[in-house]
């Protein structure tokens, strides 16, 4: 019997390999969160990404891996795509380490972001605890940039300490704005702090909300979304019209390596973003 | 389909016709196990196997691949490259069969693994009939025979193997290497025997009916408490599982420190690190959470987008588990809330 002949080709359309993307900005946010301006360096992938709010990315650096990063920006942002990354990981702690004009690679993007389109014509309570407010980010400059096509817009958002607030400076600049109620909270305040204090869920007792008019989205720790949901649907909110984004260990991004099970769904396709129907369906969400 | 009649005596002229193109894997003798392996010679082919320690999966889906190298330096892909070597697998059973369409609809499916699909489309199937040994119980779903998926299905039926034809690629590797001849009406009867005897053969009676209301509405019972307080966590059950295709991909640097490789290998939901994330949390710190998962993706996650469970009952798990962990006894701590 003859001996088989090694056979190899190249590979065509790859969902494994990353774009390179070069690093045009950085900002330091807090001492564990840095926001990164990303352009992917291919006329073609640039032009091909195409996200909703909520979608992920996963941040690839080579020599020590990927990690799922939420899509800060808003898809109206063009040809640039930020990234609010905590130094938390190899990966993102390799990425703190990156400066300006670096390259590193990006996948994505994937998953189910917020539901953009039928949110507009509707009012919008967003309600982020610490890190969760960074896919929410993406969703508040969407709808800032088509403002006149939302009615009322909360923002409830909560922080540790006023040191971890994170895009302090352009909410600080917001407070003012009339057409966005935006209200900051902090659980350990220090003598600069002059916003709220305590848990958001504190929150729900000043604000008004249409049940009928309303959807309602929220990103945060784990532990916070029973406890915001068990505050939104005191309010009438119904269980369709309130959506989460959930973190899992998204790692394939494309719904093959199975990291981000949740019950019988996978977080980056099925998800990160789910109604509370879906969520209070799926076995391990909440 | 059709089919055609081969006479035992000549199969090995099928095995060398086809090891002229292909390189051959099939199962061969490995001390008092059989594995699946490439076949020197025609001789070495044990189709007489009951099983093998592992699955076919990894002639598609390797335990270990490179999915490319890299440079440190601009984040650059320097090269990669499919396996397109052309291959048949000959001597698969049934269960392993089916098990490959499972996988298909995870790796072919709206975002096609480019690895996998490379091998998928250049490997051959040729399958071969068996007779349940004590762990099997592919007859709870359904998964004991086979329609799709194969090229040429072979059906012992005594000196002859009764040959299902499925692709044009089989057709002519048979008519180009092997004395067949047209079935007749005794030999389809010789065919119905043979798969009855099979049916009657299993000594597994498994109810497998209403699994998915089972595992929601017993999703907190104590019987997980139970099971994960047995369990090991060695993962073994996942590594030997034709089905389980969860994977990590981590990266592997030169000693340069400026190129490296990713590579891909199988993982384990039975693993803790398996759904940590960052900042400590993981979602399934527990055993008993994880061999819950890994039931209830099996019978209900999988299904629920696929309508078929992730399981074709070939037994190697409950052979594989030194805490005789199986999908019977689960299934049955399901319907009666008690681990036996």
């Amino acid at each position: 019997m003859t001996s088989p002949v090694t056979h190899k080709a190249p590979v065509i359309a790859n969902p494994y390999r990353p774009s390179p993307a070069r690093i045009t900005s950085i900002i330091d946010l807090t001492p564990q969160e840095k926001l990164f301006e990303l352009r992917l360096i291919d006329d073609a992938a640039r032009d091909a990404f195409d996200f909703q709010s909520g979608q992920f990315v996963e941040l690839s650096i080579f020599g020590v891996g990927e990690a799922p990063i939420s899509i800060s920006s808003a898809p109206s942002k063009q040809g640039f795509i930020e990234l609010c990354v905590r130094d938390s990981g190899d990966v993102t702690g390799a990425m703190h380490k990156k400066r300006c004009g670096d390259i590193v690679g990006l996948r994505g993007p994937f998953g189910r972001g917020f539901p953009f389109r039928e949110m507009k014509g509707h009012d919008i309570l967003l309600v982020a605890g610490g890190l969760g407010i960074a896919p929410l980010k993406s969703l508040i400059n969407h709808i800032h940039d088509d403002r006149h096509e939302f009615g009322n817009v909360t923002i409830l958002y909560g922080s540790r300490t006023p040191s971890e607030v994170l895009f302090r400076e352009q909410f600080d600049m917001w407070k003012h704005r009339e057409d966005f109620d935006l209200v900051l909270t902090v659980d350990q305040p220090d003598e600069t702090w002059t916003g709220e204090i305590g848990l958001v869920t504190k929150l729900f007792d000043q604000i008004d909300v249409d049940p009928k008019s309303t959807y309602g989205a929220i990103c945060g720790p784990p532990v916070m979304y029973k406890y915001v949901i068990a505050e939104m649907r005191k309010k009438a909110m119904d269980v369709d019209r309130i959506y989460v984004s959930f973190e899992r260990r998204m790692k394939c991004g494309i719904g093959k390596c199975g990291h981000c099970g949740v019950g019988h769904q996978y977080a980056c396709i099925d998800g990160p973003v789910f109604n509370y129907w879906e969520a209070m369906n799926l076995q391990e969400a909440i | 389909m059709f089919f055609r009649v081969i006479p035992k005596h000549v199969l090995p002229d099928l095995v060398r016709g086809l090891a002229e193109q292909y390189q051959v894997v099939g199962p061969v003798a490995k001390g008092d196990v059989f594995v699946y392996a490439p076949v020197s010679d025609a001789a070495d082919l044990r189709l007489d196997y009951d099983t093998t320690v592992l699955p076919a999966k990894r002639w598609f889906f390797p335990e270990s691949e490179d999915l490319m190298r890299f440079r440190v330096s601009d984040n650059a892909v320097m090269e990669e490259s499919l396996d397109t070597a052309p291959r048949v697998l000959f001597g698969l059973h049934p269960c392993d069969v089916n098990s490959l369409l499972l996988m298909d609809n995870v790796f072919l499916g709206d975002t096609p693994d480019p690895y996998y699909k490379a091998r998928r489309d250049n490997t051959l199937i040729v399958g071969v009939s068996c007779m349940p040994n004590e762990h099997c119980f592919c007859d709870a779903w359904g998964t004991g025979e086979t329609h799709w998926g194969f090229d040429i299905f072979l059906t012992d039926i005594g000196d002859d193997y009764y040959a299902s034809i499925r692709s044009v690629m089989g057709a002519d590797l048979v008519d180009r290497y092997v004395a067949c001849r047209m079935i007749t009406d005794e030999d389809t009867a010789a065919f119905q025997r043979r798969a009855a005897e099979f049916k009657g053969a299993f000594s597994n009676d498994l109810d497998t009916s209403q699994l998915p209301v089972l595992l929601d509405a017993k999703f907190d019972s104590d019987i997980w408490d139970r099971l994960g307080e047995k369990c090991l966590g060695c993962g073994a059950c996942s590594m030997v599982c034709p089905t389980c295709y969860c994977f990590d991909v981590h990266d592997e640097l030169d000693a340069d420190q400026l190129h490296g490789v990713r590579v891909r290998t199988w993982d384990s939901c039975q693993f803790k690190q398996f759904a940590a994330v960052a900042h400590g949390q993981n979602f399934r710190d527990t055993r008993a959470s994880r061999v819950k998962y890994r039931y209830y993706h099996k019978q209900w996650g999988y299904l629920s987008k696929f309508e078929r469970v992730l399981c074709v009952g070939c037994g190697r798990c409950t052979r594989a588990c030194k805490a005789q962990i199986s999908p019977p006894r689960v299934v049955r701590a399901l319907q009666t809330g008690m681990v036996d």
